[in-house]
């Protein structure tokens, strides 16, 4: 039974890849009509980030004594992943729901609406690397080929994510207090996570840090950036996430996924 | 060779309300012992289709009639694939697209054009394919420079005008059609009328679901009655008037 579940969640997943086409012009298509009508349109996006980077970088580097050169890098790339694993996982309960007509009216795959809308995160990211970038070139300080090991980490966060997407969104349609209990608690983690401070100044309580996943996801992709080879057990237990998400959204798809029209 | 079998399909759904729909009650009733949820009268089920029995072939030409919720758009939807039926086996041959719930995946903000490529990427076109269907839109809509315009600068009309013409621009072996010809002006309503039929003319199983005498008699050769959730009647439609009768009573149903 488990198997054949994720068998079939594997045939939807091929499906919608096959279709990655449409989930692309569906998030760039989305992404555009967002900003369609605002003079400077997606440059907001790369303006709030810019904003939110200097003003906590100023605060923060005078608040925890660090000096700018080597605060201002780490809290940029903190932010940026934090709002992208934010993102993500804040809309995954309420996706299914809010494409509630394409789920009725037309046969597709299930993945095919989780991967536009990730695909609109990713845009959303791409937007934000412009300010990672400019950072990087104003203190260069740690700019080495240590830093291209942030992409194999980008990338095992990025399927994790999709994974999570489809697996809460499942959740979210069928149990609908998902949503707003994942909205209320997930910006606490925002304090728990090394997003401001690194996980090393938090001196006693650093052990904290081994629990939480969002951490480590923070650390495979901002340790090599900061120059800095990320911890082998950063890797695993990253890895080892990935793989129970993984499997675990599949097997949802295959066993559960075609109920989601009668819950919408 | 465009084959749908249905043997003894029947689709129940349950129908969560904000109690049972809850993570709160589901923790609950582990922690009681399932008491709670074991309450009957908790979730009420649904019986939307019960044994339908099916077996359409290339040239079926069906018109499915019946009063609101008597379930047309279940039964369309369940063939479409997009319920799974809960009983009974389905078996179907050929590529399915379907013409009901126009509108899936339109974004108001975006122009005509976008939402062209849009919508019929969803109906299951290639960017291609969808690329090569617009001059047949424009042509078919006469929107002309409107079509650059954000759909929310349209009339009723004028977006009735682009779905339509969307949705009849892939063409599928097996066409499943949910009562669409209603809005536009007359001159529209002939056009529609004679792209309809080009349409039907390319499927070889049509299914469209009515209110309609009219619709029925042009498009249909077969027309089967619904009533809460099964067939009741499956008669052939005579080609020719004096088909005074299969006219005279869906009238009075939509006026009842």
């Amino acid at each position: 039974m488990f198997v054949n579940s994720i068998a079939d969640g594997a045939a939807d997943l091929a499906a919608a890849w096959k279709r990655r086409q449409l989930a692309i012009y569906l998030a760039w298509s989305e992404t555009v009509a967002r900003y369609r009508r605002s003079t400077l349109g997606p440059i907001w996006l790369v303006l709030g980030t810019a904003v939110g980077v200097v003003g906590m970088g100023f605060i923060w580097s005078i608040l925890l004594q660090q000096d700018m050169e080597s605060f201002i890098p780490s809290i940029t790339v903190g932010l940026v992943v934090w709002q992208f694993i934010s993102g993500v996982v804040t809309e995954s309960p309420g996706m299914f729901v809010k494409n509630a007509t394409m789920l009725v009216n037309i046969r597709m795959p299930v993945y095919l609406i989780t991967l536009q809308a990730f695909g609109r995160h990713l845009i959303n990211l791409a937007h934000n690397l412009v300010v990672v970038l400019a950072v990087f070139i104003i203190f260069p300080q740690y700019n080495s080929w240590t830093s291209l090991l942030a992409l194999p980490g980008l990338l095992i966060v990025s399927i994790n994510l999709v994974a999570i997407m489809q697996l809460v969104g499942i959740l979210g349609a069928r149990f609908r207090d998902l949503e707003p209990l994942i909205l209320a608690f997930f910006p606490i983690l925002f304090f728990l996570s090394p997003v401001i401070y690194r996980p090393g100044q938090l001196g006693a309580a650093e052990a904290i840090m081994t629990f939480n996943p969002i951490a480590h996801y923070i650390r495979v992709i901002r340790d090599p950036m900061l120059g800095v080879v990320p911890s082998f057990g950063s890797y695993a237990i990253v890895l080892a996430l990935t793989a129970v998400t993984v499997l675990l959204s599949l097997w949802m798809t295959g066993s559960r996924a075609y109920r989601l029209p009668y819950w919408m | 060779m465009a084959r749908m079998k249905l043997e003894g399909v029947g689709v129940a759904y349950p129908i969560y309300n904000a109690a049972s729909q809850s993570l709160r009650k589901q923790i609950v009733s582990i922690s009681t012992g399932g008491r709670v949820s074991a309450a009957k009268g908790q979730v009420a089920t649904v019986t939307a289709l019960d044994d339908i029995n099916l077996d359409l072939k290339d040239g079926d030409r069906i018109g499915l009639i019946g009063h609101n919720g008597s379930g047309k758009t279940t039964l369309l939807r369940t063939m479409a694939g997009i319920f799974r039926p809960t009983r009974g086996r389905m078996t179907v041959h050929g590529r399915v697209s379907t013409v009901f719930g126009l509108g899936a995946g339109m974004d108001p903000e975006l122009t005509g054009y976008e939402n062209i490529m849009r919508m019929a990427m969803l109906l299951g076109a290639t960017q291609r394919e969808a690329e090569a269907s617009i001059p047949g839109i424009e042509e078919f809509t006469e929107l002309g420079q409107f079509l650059a315009m954000p759909v929310r600068t349209y009339s009723a009309g004028m977006t009735t005008r682009l779905l339509f013409a969307v949705a009849t621009a892939v063409h599928p072996e097996i066409l499943l059609v949910d009562e669409v010809l209603g809005a536009g002006d007359a001159a529209f309503q002939e056009k529609a009328r004679q792209r309809m039929s080009d349409f039907v003319a390319r499927a070889s199983i049509f299914v469209l679901a009515s209110h309609s005498p009219d619709l029925m008699k042009q498009f249909c050769t077969r027309m089967i009655k619904l009533e809460h959730g099964k067939i009741v009647s499956d008669e052939l439609i005579p080609p020719d008037p004096p088909a005074e009768a299969p006219a005279t009573e869906p009238l009075k149903e939509r006026t009842a």
